[in-house]
């Protein structure tokens, strides 16, 4: 399991790459539009450094997009095993 | 040094105006073999054609690069132009151009989505190749909408997307597309359909929106073959990593072109009368 402070680690050094701020990052940050406005590039390289750091990531998990910061930690949160 | 910015944009400007030529657009070609010089021209012609521009009309060119258009508007056409850009050196060096030349266009530091200029002011608002990097499509053009006269036109060319394409390619293609941003900024492309569609909303006609693809293709081969001409120069000037890069984003963009994926549109629309 990976815990919210890794996760949000690799969120912020990818917010760095890409010359956004991390600034009042929040579980309710929204990652589009309103919120950190990621582009379908932009979300494709934060999905590629997650499963490079952790071997999976919720973007191409055939499940719906995360929306938010809070759904990528929660992705992560859910224990691997019972 | 404050002077580092402006430093990195004269060697870009130079190695661009090696590989692109004097007008930093595609070309459109009548002919593959056409030169490139006459292809670009033949670009900025379509737009001229579209936009009936006459003495005197008052001509708003968003995203006016380095203010090449705006000087021949106005000195071939007598149009009194405003050039608007986000980047302060395109500012100026628009400014020092039209002054080198004694024509009479005007230059501002202005955002195109977020214009700040009066109501109905403009009979003409030109935009070449610079949509793609202004991701409130929305904003762009109602501003444009808004300050355009009664009947006033819009005239806009740029690279547009032909499909959708799917977050999963986006994510396996990730390098190609970084390698298009690192060599032309940060575009995002939207097809013609949503241009005229937003259009329509804003209460404008559209009069013209055509695909203008296979005209535009051969400019690949063409900046590439200046490369090739240029290319101690241009390795002094952009690197070999800068070079190489510009060389693959070429190629990215044909292989888009060629599969339908990204390619050129063209379109006018008439602001009703009042
Ligand atoms: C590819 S150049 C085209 C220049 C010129 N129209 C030509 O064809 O030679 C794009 C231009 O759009 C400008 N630009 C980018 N974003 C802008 C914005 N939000 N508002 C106004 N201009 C912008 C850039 O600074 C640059 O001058």
């Amino acid at each position: 399991m990976t815990s919210p402070d890794q996760t949000l680690a690799v969120i912020t050094t990818f917010l760095g790459r890409a010359d956004k701020s991390a600034a009042d990052l929040s579980s309710a940050t929204g990652l589009y539009g309103d919120g950190l406005e990621l582009d379908s590039l932009e979300a494709a390289e934060l999905s590629a450094m997650l499963e490079d750091e952790f071997g999976t990531d919720p973007f191409s998990s055939g499940d719906e997009l995360p929306q938010t910061v809070g759904d990528i930690l929660a992705f992560y949160e859910v224990p691997a095993t019972a | 040094m404050s002077t580092q910015p402006a430093a990195h944009y004269d060697r870009v400007h130079e190695a661009w105006t090696l590989i692109m030529g004097e007008e930093f657009h595609y070309g459109y070609f009548a002919d593959p073999a056409t030169p490139l010089d006459e292809a670009t021209a033949a670009l900025t012609s379509e737009m001229l054609e579209l936009a009936g521009i006459g003495e005197g009309d008052r001509v708003l060119d968003i995203g006016c690069g380095t203010g090449r258009q705006s000087c021949d508007l106005a000195e071939q056409l007598g149009a009194r132009v405003l050039g608007i850009t986000t980047s302060a050196s395109g500012v100026a060096a628009a400014s020092a151009l039209a002054r080198s030349r004694g024509v009479e266009a005007r230059f501002e530091q202005r955002d195109g989505t977020a214009n700040g200029l009066p109501d109905g002011a403009f009979d003409v608002v030109w935009a070449l190749e610079s949509s793609h990097l202004m991701r409130d499509r929305a904003g762009l053009l109602s501003e444009s909408a808004r300050v355009l006269a009664p009947e006033g036109r819009l005239v806009l060319c740029d690279i547009i997307r032909k499909r959708e394409i799917p977050f999963l390619e986006v994510r396996d293609r990730r390098d190609d597309f970084a390698v298009l941003r690192a060599a032309f900024g940060d575009a995002h492309m939207e097809p013609l359909s949503v241009y005229a569609s937003l259009l329509e909303e804003l209460g404008m006609t559209v009069v013209e929106a055509t695909d203008i693809s296979v005209p535009t293709l051969p400019t690949f081969a063409a900046w590439r073959a200046n490369v090739t001409a240029h290319s101690a120069t241009l390795l002094g000037l952009l690197g070999e990593q800068g070079v190489a890069d510009f060389v693959r984003s070429t190629h990215v963009l044909e292989e888009f072109w060629s599969d339908g994926t990204l390619g050129y549109g063209i379109l006018a629309a008439v602001k009703s009368p009042l």
